[in-house]
């Protein structure tokens, strides 16, 4: 089965740079980012409270007769300022990706794909005390669920999108294996209407002469089914020798000549 | 060009603009030579013509992935926003801030009329129905003002961080809930006018005024000022997403807080020197002429500093004496 690149996939926002190319990033998922904030919880809430139990230890041993509403309302901001500066200095700091982003492999992006400036990373951490507001969930998660591109209000408002960083294919994986050419010692005699084919029918060759591991049963009747639609596409005569070649060498020197042919 | 041609030429650049990725730290280039920093620019333009070529001659093929991939990641490390510096702090407050001011105008009187028809409501509230006043006056203040007392101060730099909290926390609430059409900053505007305008009500009635107004004036003036200017920033998002022009919404609400954001950060900023007023000026034991002095003189300087900070003089044109705008008495400004 051939696998799809970038443009087709929903979540994928093309980003037209400054080379005149759209490159598309990869947008967060909702679940990925709901885990990348848990992990940050994990890390922010035990560094707010500990804020908070300081700053009260402080109040009480610094003097007595404190009113219990100001040091509750002290410690309180003290656990908010700490639980949101958390986000915003780890975004600065690493070029947008808390501990929990890096963990999910995402990152903070502005939407023109360049890097967030300080004012961008601000304002999407400010609106973060609205999206954690009003209800446990928060209604960045809400918004989240319904945008497109996966955005809370922050991202919106700071015209920042949070994409994934990690790709499965790498330069190893992406240089495929040659093709496994096993019957063909050369590219043989020229196929009649070999014009007619043109880069989808190599891809579809290659595609097939690159797969590893195939039964040789079911190469065979594979071969046989491509070999009838090429015969079909090249509208060879029905006297014609290629339609009496092996279907699996028909294919091989289809590909050998198609090769020499577009390199 | 073959796919496997295609690859086996390009791939050492790709390996190297790998290896340069790799080497990147925290998200920048640092560490990075001008030489090198140059080449970094030359591989990602080749790259970036490398994934055209893929889309269009291997748009299925796992190396346009790859292109795109390796394109995507080496994007941010060359294309960014300008650093934040500290040395550009000094000059945000000596010019950016007034600026930023001045520029929002619109929403800053907004929200002052609301402040206003809150306090006119709380007022309004309190002398016709008097028999309400005991529900809608704090109990405790109102009794130490008819004592003719202080009303209990606290330690004053616990009271003083209690107070900026207090306020810092209703001006960055007032700009990022601002986004849900303004509604809570207006809230918070016409709900800090009421409470006032209740307080200063009773005061009236119990004559207490010079009193009162002594306790609220000195750190009143700057910290209703910066609230005011806390819940115009909110009413400027909302704006933005009420109607957005011909942008759409999401740009438009972008751009909103992008010239908000500086006022809201600014304001909160700010907040500190009015808390410390509120807890160490305010209830002091001066006499109530030197606490309406020092509001004064606080409020003069902070209009002062807000409305004529880091005006740009207009250059007079050349073939045109350069009194001429001087005598004419324009606007000094030039637009922004």
């Amino acid at each position: 089965m051939l696998r799809v690149a970038g443009p087709s996939t929903p979540d994928t926002v093309r980003v037209q740079t400054a080379e005149n190319v759209s490159i598309g990033f990869t947008t967060a998922g909702l679940g990925s980012r709901v885990v990348a904030q848990l992990i940050d919880n994990v890390i922010a809430l035990p560094l707010a409270y500990i804020a908070a139990f300081a700053y009260s230890a402080l109040a009480v041993s610094a003097s007595s007769g404190q009113s219990v509403t100001i040091v509750a309302g002290g410690a309180l901001f003290a656990l908010f300022f700490v639980y949101f500066g958390y986000f915003l200095v780890c975004e600065v700091v690493t070029g947008g990706r808390t501990p929990g982003k890096a963990a999910m492999g995402l990152r903070v992006v502005r939407l023109d794909g360049s890097a967030p400036d300080f004012v961008a990373l601000l304002i999407r951490n400010v609106v973060r005390v609205l999206d954690v507001a009003l209800f446990a969930a928060g209604i960045g998660v809400v918004i989240m669920f319904f945008h497109p591109l996966s955005r809370r209000l922050g991202d919106i408002a700071a015209s920042t999108i949070v994409v994934r960083e990690r790709s499965r294919v790498t330069l190893a994986t992406a240089a495929a294996a040659p093709p496994l050419i096993t019957r063909a010692p050369d590219a043989g005699p020229a196929v009649e209407g070999i014009e007619r084919l043109g880069s989808t029918e190599y891809n579809a060759l290659r595609t097939f002469l690159t797969r590893a591991g195939l039964a040789p049963e079911l190469r065979a009747r594979l071969a046989a089914d491509i070999a009838a639609r090429m015969l079909e596409r090249l509208a060879v005569a029905p006297s014609a020798p290629e339609r009496f070649w092996p279907p699996e060498l028909l294919l091989e020197r289809l590909y050998l000549q198609l090769d020499q042919r577009l390199r | 060009m073959s796919l496997d041609t295609f690859i086996a030429t390009r791939q050492p650049e790709w390996s190297e603009l790998e290896a340069a990725i790799n080497q990147a730290r925290r998200g920048r280039l640092r560490s990075t030579s001008a030489t090198q920093l140059e080449r970094f620019g030359m591989l990602l333009r080749h790259a970036s013509s490398d994934l055209a070529i893929a889309r269009r001659d291997y748009p299925d093929a796992q190396v346009t992935e790859y292109l795109n991939s390796l394109c995507s990641r080496a994007n941010p490390l060359l294309y960014r926003g300008s650093p934040m510096r500290i040395s550009a702090v000094p000059e945000f407050f000596a010019t950016g801030l007034p600026r930023a001011f001045r520029a929002a105008w619109p929403y800053i009187l907004a929200s002052c009329a609301l402040l206003l028809l809150g306090f006119i409501g709380g007022w309004l509230a309190v002398v016709l129905r008097p028999d309400l006043r005991d529900s809608l006056v704090p109990h405790s203040l109102f009794d130490e003002l008819a004592r003719g007392g202080h009303p209990t101060v606290p330690d004053a730099p616990f009271a003083a961080a209690f107070i900026i909290q207090n306020n810092i926390r209703v001006a960055l609430i007032c700009f990022g809930f601002g986004v849900l059409w303004g509604i809570v900053p207006a809230l918070v505007m016409l709900s800090n006018g009421w409470m006032l305008g209740t307080i200063a009500a009773a005061v009236h009635e119990g004559g207490y005024d010079v009193r009162f107004w002594a306790l609220i004036v000195p750190h009143g003036v700057i910290e209703l000022s910066i609230i005011v200017i806390a819940g115009g920033t909110g009413l400027m998002l909302g704006d933005a997403v009420l109607r957005p022009g011909l942008q759409r919404r999401g740009d438009a609400l972008g751009a909103a807080a992008r010239s908000a954001v500086a006022l809201a950060v600014g304001a909160a900023m700010l907040l500190v020197i009015a808390g410390t007023m509120e807890a160490y000026v305010s209830p002091s034991g001066l006499p109530d002429a030197a606490k309406l002095a020092v509001g004064g003189t606080a409020a003069v300087l902070l209009y002062s500093w807000l409305l004529l900070a880091g005006r740009r003089r207009t250059v007079a044109p050349e073939h045109e004496p350069r009194s001429w705008t001087a005598l004419s008495g324009l606007p000094g400004e030039v637009p922004t």
